[in-house]
């Protein structure tokens, strides 16, 4: 349910909804959402200084409850 | 953090969107007369003067234009959220209004309270991505109001009171009267009542600690 949301709310805010993916992994930290948008929108899903980036992680720690998640932006072009 | 890697990337007509969600509150703060004497136009439908010129004419369509326009605004917005309350299981209804100038839209109905959050941080995230998802599909910017489970209005219902208790204060002693920090959406608030009172108010200080004073007139 969570990456599906994330993945709801992040295809809204882009120019390329069919290029954004969301990986959930079970970490030891606990759970991990990793985002992935074309290059050009990685701009847009973090926002100045981060704001968006934020926005979005507030709602979706709302919507985790008590075990939270974390989420990562993943930079597809640097990725290793 | 590996976000902080690609921060660089930032495409300017998001940052001016993501600028624009706090900025434009400011604005408004700054000038509370000129939102208030806009607002109450665009409320009426038409023009408020009641002596037609010549250009009552194409000032009332211009403004239904604009109404339509931020009715559209409201459906991006409705759609956007209502997929999200079914993915996440979550009962809700969506309201949608246009309110003054800006589109208004309230979730109602079950249990909220998880999409307000700690001081609405989370119905402040929540507007802000509702924003962008607007700014999307329109390519304006939008000043969309959200609000969950009456949150924002029975907030602005006590700031109300606080500001209508400071203008009493005011009138009676004739002396300038500082409000405690709020935030801009709050500010605005105030500045309205005190307009409506006769009175002028201006903004003071920095954020967070930036507050509302109230002048004599």
């Amino acid at each position: 349910m969570l990456a599906e949301a994330l993945e709801h709310l992040v295809r809204g805010i882009v120019r390329s909804p069919d290029d954004v993916s969301v990986l959930s992994k079970e970490t030891r930290r606990g759970r991990l959402l990793e985002v992935r948008v074309h290059p050009d929108d990685l701009g847009k899903v973090i926002g100045r200084a981060g704001r968006t980036a934020t926005a979005l992680r507030t709602v979706i720690g709302a919507l985790a409850g008590k075990g939270g998640a974390r989420v990562d932006f993943v930079d597809v072009d640097r990725r290793r | 953090m590996r976000e902080s890697a690609t921060d660089p990337v930032v495409d300017e007509a998001t940052e001016a969107a993501a600028e624009d969600g706090t900025d434009e509150i400011s604005e408004a703060d700054r000038e509370p007369n000129d939102r208030e004497a806009s607002d109450g136009e665009a409320s009426d439908g038409e023009p408020s003067d009641g002596e037609a010129s010549d250009e009552a004419g194409s000032e009332a369509s211009e403004s239904s234009l604009r109404i339509e326009q931020l009715e559209h605004e409201g459906d991006i917005a409705a759609d956007y959220l209502e997929e999200l309350l079914d993915i996440a299981d979550v009962d809700g209804d969506l309201d949608m209004d246009v309110d003054g100038d800006r589109a208004a839209v309230s979730i109602v109905g079950g249990d909220l309270s998880a999409l307000v959050g700690r001081d609405g941080e989370v119905l402040d995230a929540l507007q802000e991505l509702t924003r962008l998802a607007v700014y999307q599909q329109t390519g304006e910017r939008s000043r969309l109001m959200l609000d969950v489970d009456g949150f924002r209005a029975a907030k602005k219902a006590a700031v109300v009171r606080i500001a209508e208790d400071a203008v009493k204060v005011v009138k009676e002693s004739g002396e300038p009267q500082p409000l405690e920090p709020m935030t801009p959406f709050e500010r605005k608030v105030v500045h309205d009542v005190v307009a409506e009172a006769g009175l002028t108010s201006e903004s003071e200080g920095v954020e967070p600690k930036r507050h509302v004073v109230i002048l004599p007139s």
